[in-house]
């Protein structure tokens, strides 16, 4: 690839190689500045400054701390067993027995083969979240080991990247934000998903963690996912079944819905089991009831006198924020240390407008499970719910998540929408839906070893085909279907071509938080003086405000926060480049969109983010220094689109690098111009 | 792709054809026997030219805005207030509206079947269920579509907020799906060239990336790409337009901002009156914060005077420039919230009965519509579906709401969801 083009300067305007590497060091690329090319001393060190009478000085510099060579590592992810490798070949070969079948069957024609370059951009995209760095492209397509696409799989599988690809996908679903209320402290869930991707964690026991977990959220942050809905038990039933089960009850909620086959009275069924869920701290008043019960006075005297501390403190800080000496967040930073997730039996009683023959309203509701098998009595409705969804009995749950994996994977789900399975939408291949339920169990649901298993097949190693969601003709998986990146994986393979530790930051440790947010308000000894000291401490580190402002200042370039978008606070404003090219508000479920717009474009063309990459010290920009100056347009071709450049895309552009003010512009304009192609953008 | 979308009897190609049509049933030229919305509209050719429709996420309450029950346990602590229009009170938030209650066509009988909000909004936008296996085209798309564009340069329809959600250009073209203004205050973002970077530059940069990306264009035809192809060229038109201005609040002397107050809701009608001013078909403007579960009586003191001043504004606004006359201005939210108050001072979800408002062309000023019973439970006379209210603001913009139309899957449709206009509020 190198000897091809080695006389690409040498044509117009007679530069040759030598000046054009002046050029590149010299001059940061948005400034084509002609004069300092003459200036061979200027070579590699010089500031843009340096020599050159700029009229404006750059006010943006890319932040030291994402351009500083990463130190030690990232973060600690389980290891993938190289052994299992036979294992999860065949399995991949079964996958694509079944899919020859289908296809032979409809009598439609596998997509071609990808190439390594093609292989390479789609598994740093469908496993890492970015698209591969120049040297990683590099790396590969020099590699000449027969195992190189498995041990590129399993190298990446087991990467941050694949951790923070995997974060955003559930926080796609879950609705993932720091503070979804104002007084629900969030992060420490948000570092729990995190971790357990990282570690690995079998999805049943992860979901079944989600919905009993009890505690406050930095004592226990799976019970994020039960406060997510805090206020609204019957929306909790809904959503959860609609994101583990596949299946919506919602409109039960209020009443029989004509098409649907759930009635009113199931769903309040379903919710009566977790109706018993509260989300105050586990206070004072009821711990009275169970002492007076047991009759030991002195435990309920104690009780009572935590409980009159706690509301003395609450009116101290309220009278504070009325005098405004302090803001409302103070408010919710004492609400939030008294939100604890807890159960007690309740009944739930069905709504006083109930309008059907089946039973009165507010009759209380029995619990029962909308299909299989009552699970067994235990003093927590939470636990049975969750034995109910989470139990390998349950197939509909692993169906369901087989089903997501195969989505993410593959583009399209068996059953579209993932979370609408019902008689009358059937998957279009059923047979592989089952067979895929199989390899879930199998795999004790081991959701990454799954999806080793679904980018092994050789369906998934061929070219994207098109798919059109209107059309009414089924998706056949004759390969993945052409996706747009989404918003994420935009931002974080931008990322890659500026940053050199785009890892610099990430989101506070649950450790971390807890240390300075928890507060014992019942405490004999907590006055209100150590509250306000504990509200400070904790507003100036990780108030939201503070800690915007700390992001910033630190990783700030033209307002935008350079680190991975998994690691950014969530929902971004709307008119963040990620919010711009679709990443959801995280209030409703999969709220991601990858449609394009106006504003879309002109981020593209105009935005800072598009601007960082031509910014003297990007990663791109070195790449590009690093290496002979005939080499600039291979090595930008291969850094955006992980390819070498055809004769034709060669020839074209060295006329632009020819025809620009300068070769350094000229470099500038093919990144730019390569940024705004749709190859870009499209995993092909 | 889309080009095999036709309708029943109207095999020409799509877009013409259905432009042909619009533009006939347009003003005088209506064909009478096209449908019974046109019938029902065609009494005066005061048909709506543009459209700015103000959406309520997250279902604004009733009983505390365009419906009270004075007197009631329902009505809690927001007080009803007289309007100018004998016999009807509002809520006392909306204290400017209610001086102008004679401009506008308020329905109190609004009611649907879904209690969620993505499916609610959905369905108010779409006039259709939300289903697997086909987006509808959300009201604005619909309306460039039949209508056209007004400025060449400028897009046919403006989404002042998020959009995420937004049903957007469903399965019509893509291009008719809004362009997003995330921030009023920041309008179209990055519309300026980096200072270094000459047109010619820009355009070199441009034909650059064009000719790269002709082969993988050629590979892969499909609808998303070609989205972005048509954008492409929208937005540079766009960058080359003097209306883009249009975008740029600032540019509006800050008493006038004053008057619309700081607000989403103000800043946002005060955005889509310039843009409706410097030509684009439709504008809708996301005001989000309705789903007031708990302590809906503080929150309606913040967001109740905040719609008040910015829609009363827009009204006045609008006609002072004489766009009212020309202008449809609707009121939407997905649905109501429930007459009796929650243990957390709320109020949920209540699709039972709602009220939405319609003010300006083509509208029967002064009008109030349908009424729901005293606890403003359920509508108690003229019920009005979603449908029916959708083809009313179809009716007003003379759509042919009354054709059957062929979505890509097969499926009929019709502009406005084939509901009955309501004739008495039409003008």
């Amino acid at each position: 690839m190198r000897d091809a083009h080695r006389s690409m300067f040498r044509v117009g305007r007679g530069a040759t190689p030598q000046v054009v590497f002046i050029c590149l060091a010299s001059v940061v690329w948005l400034l084509p500045v002609a004069a300092v090319a003459h200036k061979p001393d200027t070579v590699r060190k010089a500031p843009a400054a340096g020599g050159k009478k700029s009229t404006k000085p750059a006010p943006f510099k890319l932040p030291a701390a994402a351009m500083a060579q990463p130190k030690g590592k990232v973060m600690r992810v389980a290891p993938v067993d190289r052994a299992t490798r036979p294992q999860v070949a065949a399995a991949a070969a079964r996958i694509d027995e079944l899919l020859a079948k289908h296809w032979q069957q409809h009598g439609v024609a596998a997509a071609g083969p990808l190439n390594d370059a093609q292989f390479v951009r789609r598994i740093y995209l469908d496993l890492g979240g970015r698209i591969p760095s120049y040297d990683e492209a590099v790396r590969f397509l020099d590699s000449q080991a027969d195992t190189r696409r498995a041990d590129l799989i399993d190298r990446l599988l087991e990467s941050p990247d694949y951790v923070s690809h995997t974060y955003n996908f559930w926080a796609d679903i879950l609705r993932l934000c720091e503070r979804p209320q104002k007084d629900l402290y969030f992060e420490p869930y948000l570092d729990w998903v995190k971790r357990s991707i990282a570690a690995n964690t079998p999805y049943d026991a992860w979901v079944h963690d989600m919905l009993t977990a009890d505690g406050k959220v930095w004592e226990n942050p799976a019970a994020g996912f039960q406060l997510r809905d805090k206020g609204m038990p019957l929306p909790y039933v809904d959503n959860t079944v609609r994101v583990f089960l596949g299946t919506q009850i919602g409109c039960a909620q209020c009443h029989d819905h004509p098409f649907d086959r759930w009635t009113q009275h199931q769903f309040y069924e379903l919710a009566a089991f977790t109706s018993g869920t509260r989300m105050r701290q586990a206070g004072a008043r009821e711990k009275d009831e169970e002492a007076s019960r047991q009759g030991a006075q002195a435990t309920k005297n104690a009780n009572a006198e935590a409980q009159r501390r706690v509301k003395e403190i609450v009116g101290a800080v309220r009278e504070k924020v009325r005098e405004r000496e302090f803001s409302g967040d103070f408010n919710q930073f004492v609400a939030a240390n008294l939100t604890s997730v807890h159960y007690r039996p309740a009944k739930l009683l069905l709504p006083h407008d109930y309008q059907y023959d089946d039973d009165k309203p507010l009759a209380a509701v029995a619990p029962k499970v909308l299909w299989g098998e009552e699970p067994a009595p235990t003093g927590d409705g939470r636990r049975q719910f969750a034995g109910w969804v989470t139990s390998r009995d349950n197939r509909q749950f692993a169906r369901t998540i087989a089903n997501r994996m195969w989505r993410r994977v593959m583009g399209v789900g068996l059953v579209e929408p993932v979370d609408d399975f019902k008689d009358d939408n059937p998957a279009s291949y059923p047979e592989l839906l089952e067979h895929l339920t199989d390899e879930m169990l199998r795999l004790d649901f081991d959701l990454r070893e799954f999806l080793r298993l679904l980018v092994s097949t050789d369906a998934y190693q061929r070219r994207a085909v098109l798919h059109d969601p209107a059309s009414t003709a089924p998706f056949r998986f004759t390969g993945p279907a052409l996706r747009r990146l989404t918003a994420e994986q935009l931002w974080d393979s931008i990322l890659t071509l500026v940053a050199r530790n785009e890892w610099a930051f990430q989101r506070p440790e649950s450790a971390a938080f807890a240390k300075l947010v928890d507060v014992d308000l019942a405490a004999a000894d907590t006055t209100y003086a150590d509250v306000e000291r504990s509200y400070r401490k904790f507003a100036d580190t990780y108030g939201i405000g503070a800690y915007r402002q700390h992001l910033q200042a630190t990783y700030g370039y033209k307002g935008q926060v350079l680190v991975r978008a998994s690691e950014l606070p969530t929902p971004l404003p709307l008119g963040h480049f990620l919010r711009q090219f679709g990443q959801s508000d995280r209030e409703v479920i999969e709220g991601g969109r990858t449609v394009a717009t106006v504003p879309q474009i002109l981020a593209m063309f105009n935005g800072p983010i598009t601007h960082s990459m031509l910014e003297r010290g990007s990663v791109i920009y070195d790449e590009v220094l690093a290496h002979p100056a005939q080499d600039a347009v291979d090595v930008v071709f291969m850094a955006l689109l992980t390819r070498r450049p055809s004769a034709e895309d060669r020839a074209l552009a060295n006329e632009e690098i020819r025809a620009a003010d300068t070769p350094a512009a000229g470099c500038g304009n093919l990144i730019w111009a390569l940024l705004n192609t749709r190859e870009f953008i499209f995993i092909q | 792709m889309y080009g095999d979308m036709t309708w029943a009897d109207q095999p020409l190609a799509r877009r013409d054809a259905f432009s042909r049509i619009a533009r006939a049933t347009l003003g005088v030229g209506l064909l009478p026997a096209l449908s019974h919305c046109l019938e029902a509209a065609a009494a005066t050719p005061a048909r709506a030219r543009n459209i700015i429709y103000l959406m309520m996420q997250g279902a604004m309450s009733h009983i505390d805005t365009f419906d009270p029950k004075p007197g009631r346990e329902e009505q809690g602590e927001t007080k009803p207030i007289r309007t100018k229009t004998p016999g009807i009170v509002f809520g006392q938030h909306l204290e400017r509206l209610a001086g102008l209650s004679e401009r506008l066509a308020v329905i109190r009988s609004l009611s649907t079947e879904t209690g969620a909000h993505e499916q609610g909004q959905y369905l108010m936008r779409t006039s259709y269920q939300m289903i697997n296996s086909i987006r509808h085209p959300a009201f604005g798309s619909w309306a460039v579509h039949a209508m056209g564009r007004i400025s060449k340069d400028l897009p046919g329809y403006v989404l002042v907020g998020n959009g995420n959600e937004h049903p957007g250009a469903g399965f019509l073209d893509p291009s008719l799906g809004p362009v997003p203004i995330a921030d009023p205050t920041k309008g179209l973002e990055n519309t300026k060239r980096p200072g270094y970077l000459s047109e010619k530059s820009f355009t070199r940069r441009l034909a650059l990336a064009e000719k790269i990306d002709r082969d993988f264009k050629e590979r892969y035809p499909g609808p998303e790409v070609q989205a972005y192809n048509q954008l492409y060229k929208d937005a540079v038109r766009l960058l080359g337009s003097v209306d883009l201005q249009a975008f740029d609040i600032s540019k509006e002397k800050p008493e006038m901002r004053a008057r619309y107050g700081e607000s989403k809701a103000g800043l946002g009608c005060l955005l889509a009156r310039r843009l409706v001013e410097a030509g684009v078909r439709c504008v809708e403007v996301e005001f989000g914060g309705w789903d007031m579960h708990r302590d809906v009586f503080d929150e309606m003191e913040e967001k109740g005077p905040q719609l008040d001043r910015a829609l009363a504004t827009l009204l006045e606004d609008l006609q002072d420039r004489g766009l009212l006359s020309s202008t449809l201005v609707v009121l939407a939210t997905e649905f109501g919230r429930t007459p009796r108050v929650n243990e957390n001072a709320g109020r949920d979800h209540h699709p039972g009965v709602f009220s939405c408002v319609l003010a300006g062309a083509g509208v029967q000023a002064g009008a109030v519509y349908g009424a729901s019973d005293e606890r403003g439970f359920s509508p108690a006379r003229d019920a009005v579906s979603v449908a029916d209210f959708n083809t009313t603001i179809a009716a007003a913009c003379g759509l042919p709401c009354g054709k059957e139309f062929q979505a890509p899957n097969g499926r009929p449709f019709k502009i406005g969801g084939g509901g009955k206009p309501i004739a008495a509020i039409l003008s």
